[in-house]
């Protein structure tokens, strides 16, 4: 049968959406951001100068490079990212250390035990996210449940001054950010070969040994992708820190709402998003070329 | 072979089995059950297994044998029972404990290690010092012949690579006893005949026990020097090959192995040295040139090999045991021929002939009216 060439073939209708999606919603309000972080605030509605200069005979381009320069001379902002960046790793590790036992023990209940618990991890999520976190605010506050049961067990006098503390701020985020820690490595582990460990436990090695130098490798792509979709989040977070943080609980996301709601002062804003995005843009690099490898590895 | 009087099937393995027990037996199983929630895979089996062995456990799936393999591996815990090994008891010790290494079905070598390192696993647990374990895993992939391919990673070899690399992996402890898993079960057909011997050859060298898992009567028969067949949990004959082959004690091990045929019968005269059995198959009675332990009037089955039973077109000299046939079918394998025989009783009968010379399946044709017969020592009466 000849190909009819004046109707587009069917397998546009699959690759369109993907990529109008990414268009639509990545690149042109990036772009637009992009464009924002070059120029000055005006007291102007928006409040800041056009890329495009019509004042003079001809158009001219104008680049303001101030507020790059701006991020890189202060302090606070430098001070921002290391903090947002280490709030992010360490919070990842805490739900690497928690999510990793839970996805093992899912993933080795019986099936039908296993539909129940990853129900039960997902849950949650059904309530909105900011009722959640502000439910921790009734718990971890002076007089909160958690201070009251201590108090009432005896273990403590005076009630623990956690909230608004970064001590609350972990609390948050690892609540908050634990299911996309477990749900990658459950989807890992779940698959893990079994007779591997039984080839393992047959060639002499106790099952730590066993899990150290099996399973553990074996799931580097679980552990990557959920502290991948922890990390990444996690380093631009303003909910958290704004409700169970300290004022001086220093992140980036609260910068950045600083400068864009209080300062009104969008191309700063705009410039530290940008760079959030690159700070991100190396760790997702990285996990892209893992899952490439990995699939690599499968496919050959 | 055919000399020795058929004695009763239940005996005849409980006398296998005992003439083994005493200093021979190395590798001791007494009365291993195994029970899966109310379903029992392995029904109070004893065996007893001798130094340098080569012991096949052979039966269909689910018959219990890979439990029974995987209970002296210690990856199941038997009901009751006891395994012992070289005269130390195995009950209670982990896998990690035990001095038996395993073969596994399709290998589970491990992903993410290359060959070396998923040879050199088992020495590292050990603590051995990194020269000896470079050494030993070197000596193991010369062995086996992968030396060349040991920076590579599993995915990267075809299966009968995996195969020697598994094997390299499950002997680089020097273990006491060696289990395999249908060792050729994920090998196409060329390659598995040639790699049972090789297989054989290593294991022979290196002179280690050996206990191996199959459902194929050829593989078990080509590695094995004894044979236990299982069926639902129970050993239902226990022997060498040709000893399962040429004197099964009963209809289930004689349709087991090979191809047979099962002629229904009673037993008419019983003498000392020979009995008749009065078939309905058959115009007159089969002539046995031996005794049986039975009596007259008993049921029996005489089992007649293909290969056993000759065929020609002019009716045979001899007396009895010949019948008149008609070719039914004709199965051409190359090197012999099966023809389906239909005697005048309608029973059907399965003849085997050689193709000694070529184009000698000419011979014979569909329809054609042809003679049978055997010798009086070419069946085994089956009383079971």
């Amino acid at each position: 049968m000849k190909r009819r060439r004046w109707l587009p073939s069917p397998r546009w209708a699959l690759i369109v959406p993907p990529y109008a999606w990414m268009l639509l919603f990545f690149a042109v309000p990036f772009a637009i951001v992009l464009k924002i972080s070059f120029a000055k605030t005006t007291l102007a509605m928006p409040p800041f100068t056009s890329l495009l200069d019509w004042s003079g005979q001809a158009p001219q381009i104008q680049i303001h490079l101030e507020n790059y320069l701006r991020l890189f001379s202060d302090g606070l902002y430098a001070m921002a990212y290391l903090s947002s960046l280490k709030v992010a790793v360490v919070s990842t590790f805490l739900c690497l250390l928690i999510g990793y036992p839970m996805a093992y023990a899912i993933a080795r209940m019986d099936p039908a035990a296993r539909n129940v618990a990853l129900m039960l991890v997902v849950l949650p999520s059904w309530t909105s996210f900011l009722i959640r976190i502000y439910a921790w605010i009734g718990i971890l506050k002076n007089n909160g449940l958690l201070n009251n049961l201590l108090i009432g067990l005896g273990i403590i006098d005076e009630p623990l001054q956690i909230l608004y503390s970064t001590t609350a701020v972990y609390i948050g985020i690892v609540y908050a950010y634990l299911p996309f820690m477990v749900l990658p490595l459950y989807a890992n582990l779940v698959k893990l070969d079994l007779r591997l460990l039984e080839a393992a436990s047959d060639l002499g090695a106790k099952p730590w040994k066993a899990f150290f130098q099996i399973t553990l490798p074996l799931s580097r792509a679980g552990i990557i992708a959920g502290s991948m979709l922890v990390m990444i989040p996690v380093v631009g977070e303003f909910v958290i820190p704004e409700m169970l943080g300290s004022p001086d609980t220093l992140m980036i996301g609260r910068v950045l709402w600083q400068e864009f709601f209080n300062n009104r002062d969008w191309p700063a804003a705009s410039a530290v998003a940008i760079v959030m995005l690159a700070l991100l843009l190396i760790p997702i690099v990285i996990f892209h070329r893992a899952q490439a490898k990995a699939l690599e590895a499968k496919l050959t | 072979m055919d000399s020795a009087p058929v004695s009763d099937a239940g005996k005849a393995t409980g006398n296998g089995a005992a003439s083994v027990r005493g200093d021979e037996a190395y590798v001791r199983i007494t009365s291993i059950r195994k029970e899966f929630d109310g379903f029992v895979a392995v029904d109070d089996v004893s065996l007893d297994i001798r130094r340098g062995e080569i012991f096949a456990l052979l039966g269909a799936s689910g018959c219990g044998k890979s439990t029974l393999l995987r209970i002296l591996a210690g990856l199941e815990t038997p009901t009751r029972g006891i395994v012992e090994l070289d005269g130390q008891l195995m009950n209670g010790l982990a896998p990690y404990d035990r001095p038996t290494n395993m073969m596994f079905q399709s290998y589970a070598l491990f992903p993410h290690m290359t060959v070396e390192q998923n040879v050199a696993f088992g020495l590292k647990q050990e603590g051995l010092p990194r020269a000896e374990v470079a050494r030993r895993v070197e000596e193991m992939l010369a062995l086996v012949q992968m030396s060349k391919l040991a920076r590579r990673k599993p995915h990267q070899l075809s299966g009968g690579q995996q195969q020697r690399v598994a094997l390299a992996r499950s002997l680089a402890k020097g273990p006491k006893l060696l289990l395999l898993d249908e060792p050729m079960g994920a090998l196409d057909k060329k390659l598995r005949s040639q790699m049972q011997l090789e297989l054989v050859n290593i294991i022979e060298r290196l002179g280690v026990t050996c206990i191996m898992v199959t459902h194929d009567q050829e593989e078990a028969m080509t590695m094995a020097h004894r044979i236990a067949i299982m069926d639902v949990g129970k050993i239902r004959q226990l022997g060498t090959p040709d000893e399962i082959y040429e004197q099964p004690n009963s209809r289930f091990t004689a349709q087991f192995i090979g191809s047979v045929n099962l002629i229904e019968g009673k037993i008419g005269e019983d003498e000392k040295d020979h009995i008749t059995i009065l078939t309905p198959w058959l115009d007159s009675p089969i002539y046995v040139g031996h005794g049986v332990t039975g009596f007259e009037g008993m049921d029996v089955a005489f089992a007649l090999r293909p290969e056993k039973i000759r065929i020609q077109r002019d009716e045979p000299q001899q007396a009895c045991n010949k019948t008149r046939g008609v070719i039914e079918e004709i199965a051409y394998f190359g090197s012999h021929s099966v023809y389906h025989v239909r005697l005048p009783s309608q029973h059907k009968l399965l003849v085997n002939a050689t193709n000694t010379r070529r184009w000698a399946s000419e011979n014979f044709t569909w329809k054609d009216e042809v003679w049978l017969y055997w010798g009086e020592l070419s069946g085994v009466v089956l009383t079971a």
